[in-house]
């Protein structure tokens, strides 16, 4: 008999069932009704407050107007320009970490773990730094060249956002993603193809690439979907070049005198069923390939590859990669928010503290310090304590409905935060908790609670059914009703697992710009707002300084936990990590 | 039998169709060691569950002291926490968060013993499983023998009404397994507790046991004292379980007043009166191999029957021929001084108090 199947049948069936139902109904009025109400409002051509009036009008609009079909099919450019190199490069990677003899592997894994974890706005905001045809240092320096006539580079276009995209997050997600996958391979398989008379380029071509093919496609379709809903570097980037991709063009309807809501949610709408086939052609083809990835697990053997002389170049490598796409730019940030006027390095005295004073002086900062560590800390709270029993109904298989909490529970992995903004803006306008969460904090941090819950969810449940039923059964046998088990064994036994998600949640909930951005009212601004503000009003020295603290905070933050020893297991990994 | 401490009547568990703990009864008296013993997947652990608690019969009735358990048909089903038992779970189930003392302090815990009973208690418990001085112990910081000794005091340390063991010497290696055998067998001595446990080790079984269920297919095969169901076993099933068997085919014949069991022409054994069987009967004799004598040719008496050596494997401290005999293969030891050459004709002994006589 399997543990996990043990823990299935301990009997307490109604108390489950009760909370079962409870939980159902809450993720349906959080998650399924702002889609209802996302879906009807895009039907409803009368503005938010009036009464209600039906028609075709907005999908037509939507339909008809150039912008939002080129905005969707920006968003899908994109997507698929930025997963091929992507995938290479962390494929490449998570080979030499995991199968060569590369030196400093380890210190290259922790590097691209650290990375991972780099909010992408501030990321962006140095490449500004470094790439502006005005002020940009390597247009700068590239115009001393002879040859060179004007901007040489310019990150206001379609490469410079598919440029800044190498550096970010996604890329570094693939690279841990991809790094155990490479490393349960073990070498067995590379060595019987060796033996049978393959060289090592051959085995990795024959063999390696095709047993782990499930896996990478699997890995591909994530990126690509992930990519699609990518909206802080094409805000920060593609706006001021008129490149719309479908979050900032919901994005700009909603921010625009007056609110074009109507055609806002008809985008939303159309993007939803496209997301929604994808995710179920995903699912399925994940599922439809378990066994094959099982399969991978036998025949651990930690022998690596001898790479010879080239390992010194693939360190190289990426050390190169690594400076130009990270070291870099945070250096130009750090630069940046001590320069007087940034770009400006021949004036008298051009380095000052004056941009962080100003920073700390600012009233807004202040406010939006304290509303983002709210925020942060609800989220955290909330998601642990929701999450954690989900995940316990979800490891326990004793549900009346276990497919449509695990549905709910990945729903917002294909819904991107600014769509469940958009339709959790309209539920909040119509239900009388109105006051409560209509621009509040609360309303913020619910956004992001819900936004977590595939990451969470799942944590919560790994930890769970790594627990096995036994430890919960002795006790019940021992005499402990089911809540005294619950606080005396079953929580203290995933502590580690709710330490680590709250402090992945409390950092997400940091840097998001996409989740709050149609939520937050002057009360309630973020400090990921203020950043977005300060960048946008052309205030980027402050800018530079206020987005180095937020990076500081989060690797700091990641760097105690890791010290702290918490764990994060491979299914937390999806997406856990900071989507600013 | 003394009166019964636990019944178990016509209990039924089913997972879809397929039925898990078929139709299953029995009764375990107070002190007794009682085992439930079979081939993994035959219903044992899923029993030992549903006395627990862990699972639900869909039919039939578990009765402890008295006080109904479980009876699905007259709604009749106390909590896990409210039956008063002590477990110890195959894996051990120690809780890694907690150290020795507050594991075996458990049980008492929830059931709000005063402070100081509950450290005289857990000293006891402690004591009595040999760990003594470990109580402050982190319970990851055992080795498996130890975890299972702090699983075992956990269970005993409130005095259960019925002690389950869920194959708990199974995740240790042989010799710790003959240790704790031991060590078990004299702790339900000295407790006098009732036991019931499941184990798929018939040595196990045989040495602990008071008495033992043979269960197979959710069904109890047999039920009896450990040289019951070794010696004179009800069902092929039972004797092929329980270790090695000699069987051979034959004929029930009446003579003079004796029941004899004719193999195939080649012997007549003395078989055991049996009202299930009539004359002229096929059915078959079944011995251990230990309880047949191997005899070199000669004339056949009583209870012989002739066969041919076929091969013979040097075993180290025996000898194994395999025997042609009356048209069957049997496997018998013998000692090393007992020589036979292959091809040679020998004679098989039968002991007619150490027989059984099966359907065929």
């Amino acid at each position: 008999m399997t543990q996990v199947a043990a823990l299935a049948r301990s009997p307490n069936r109604t108390a489950i069932r009760a909370v079962e139902a409870v939980t159902l109904l809450f993720f349906g009025a959080v998650m399924a009704l702002p889609i209802i109400f996302l879906l009807v409002g895009s039907f409803n051509t009368a503005p938010p407050g009036a009464a209600a009036s039906y028609g075709l009008e907005n999908w037509t609009r939507a339909f008809l107007d150039s912008q939002t079909l080129s905005a969707l099919w920006m968003s899908f450019l994109f997507s698929v320009v930025r997963l091929v190199p992507s995938l290479i490069l962390a494929s490449t990677a998570a080979w030499l970490i995991a199968r060569t003899d590369m030196p400093g592997g380890d210190t290259v894994e922790f590097l691209c773990w650290l990375a991972f974890f780099v909010p992408d706005f501030p990321l962006t905001l140095a490449w500004t730094l470094l790439l502006d045809p005005n002020f940009g240092f390597l247009n700068s320096l590239a115009g001393v060249l002879p040859f060179v006539d004007g901007p040489l580079f310019n990150p206001y276009s379609f490469w410079g956002i598919v440029w800044v995209h190498l550096g970010t997050g996604g890329i570094w997600l693939n690279v841990m993603l991809l790094t155990p996958i490479f490393r349960r391979l073990g070498a067995t398989l590379e060595e019987a193809a060796r033996v049978a008379g393959a060289n090592t380029f051959t085995a990795l071509l024959r063999i390696t690439f095709p047993v782990l093919s499930p896996m990478i496609i699997a890995i591909a379709v994530m990126s690509f979907i992930r990519g699609l809903e990518s909206f802080n570097v094409e805000l920060l980037l593609g706006v001021p070049a008129g490149i719309y991709v479908y979050g900032t063009r919901i994005y700009d309807y909603i921010r625009q005198e007056p609110p074009a809501y109507g055609e806002a949610t008809a985008l939303g709408s159309v993007f939803l069923l496209v997301l929604a086939v994808l995710a179920v052609l995903y699912r399925r083809y994940f599922q439809g390939n378990r066994k094959f990835t099982v399969v991978t697990g036998q025949g651990y053997s930690t022998l690596r590859i001898k790479l010879g002389k080239w390992r010194y170049v693939a360190l190289g490598g990426f050390i190169l990669w690594y400076t130009i796409v990270m070291i870099l730019p945070l250096s130009f940030l750090v630069i940046g928010s001590f320069m007087r006027r940034y770009g400006f390095f021949g004036i008298n005295s051009p380095f000052t503290w004056a941009h962080w004073q100003d920073l700390f002086g600012d009233p807004l900062f202040v406010s939006s310090l304290r509303n983002s560590l709210v925020i942060a800390t609800i989220t955290a709270v909330l998601g642990v304590l929701l999450y954690s029993i989900v995940g316990y109904l979800l490891a326990c298989r004793r549900l009346v409905a276990p497919a449509l909490l695990e549905f709910f529970c990945w729903l917002p992995w294909v819904i991107p935060g600014i769509l469940m903004s958009l339709g959790l803006l309209w539920v909040f306008l119509a239900t009388p908790l109105r006051g409560i969460l209509y621009g509040t904090v609360w309303g913020i941090a619910l956004a992001l609670t819900i936004h977590h819950s595939p990451v969470s969810s799942q944590a919560f449940k790994s930890a769970f059914l790594q627990l096995g039923g036994d430890l919960e059964e002795a006790a019940r046998v021992a005499g402990g009703s089911w809540w005294y088990t619950y606080l005396r064994i079953l929580l203290p036994l995933v502590a580690p697992m709710a330490a680590t998600v709250a402090m992945l949640n409390f950092g997400t909930a940091l840097t998001s710009i996409s989740t709050p951005v149609l939520l937050y009212s002057a009360d309630s601004r973020p400090l990921s707002i203020l950043l977005l503000e300060y960048s946008f009003t052309g205030e980027i020295e402050r800018a530079a300084a206020l987005g180095l603290l937020i990076t500081a905070i989060i690797c700091a933050m990641m760097l105690i936990g890791r010290r702290l020893g918490l764990r994060m297991t491979s299914p937390s990994r999806q997406e856990a990590r900071p989507t600013m | 039998m003394s009166e019964a401490l636990l019944n178990v009547s016509h209990v039924v568990k089913r997972y879809g169709d397929h039925a898990a703990v078929n139709d299953i009864s029995f009764t375990v008296a107070p002190g007794e060691f009682f085992t439930l013993l079979g081939p993994s997947g035959c219903g044992k652990t899923t029993t030992l569950r549903l006395l627990a608690g862990l699972e639900t019969p869909d039919a039939g009735e578990i009765a402890l002291a008295g006080r109904c358990l479980a009876a699905p048909s007259r709604g009749v089903l106390v909590p896990i926490d409210k039956r008063g038992m002590g477990m110890v779970f195959q894996s051990y189930a120690i809780w890694p968060h907690l150290t020795v003392f507050e594991n075996v302090a458990f049980p008492l815990r929830v059931r709000r013993a005063p402070k100081a009973m509950i450290e005289k208690s857990v000293r006891e418990a402690l004591e009595l499983v040999g760990l003594a001085g470990l109580e402050q112990r982190g319970a990851t910081e055992l080795s498996g023998g130890q975890q299972q000794r702090v699983a075992l005091a956990r269970a005993i340390v409130y005095t259960p009404a019925l002690l389950l063991l869920d194959e708990p010497l199974s995740n240790l290696d042989v010799k710790l397994r003959e240790q704790m055998r031991a060590e078990l067998h004299a702790l339900h001595r000295r407790l006098n507790l009732a036991v019931v446990y499941v184990t798929h080790d018939q040595s196990e079984a045989l040495a602990l046991s008071d008495r033992i269920a043979v269960v197979n297919q959710g069904r109890l095969e047999q039920v009896g004292t450990p040289v019951d169901v070794y010696e004179r076993p009800s069902t092929r099933f039972v004797g092929d379980f329980l270790g090695r068997t000699v069987i051979l085919n034959g004929t029930l014949q009446n003579e003079a007043g004796e029941s004899f069991l004719d193999v195939e022409g080649q012997g007549r054994v003395l078989a055991p009166s049996d009202a299930r069987f009539s004359s002229g009967e096929r059915l078959r004799l079944l011995s251990r191999p230990e309880d047949v004598t191997l005899l070199p040719m000669g004339e056949v008496g009583r209870n012989q029957v002739v066969g041919r050596i076929e091969q013979v494997a040097y075993m180290g401290d025996h000898l194994e021929y395999t025997i042609a005999a009356a048209g069957r293969t049997v496997v018998l030891p013998a000692a090393k001084k007992e020589q036979h050459a292959i091809g040679a004709g020998v004679r098989l002994g039968f002991d007619p108090a150490r027989i059984t006589i099966l359907p065929r």
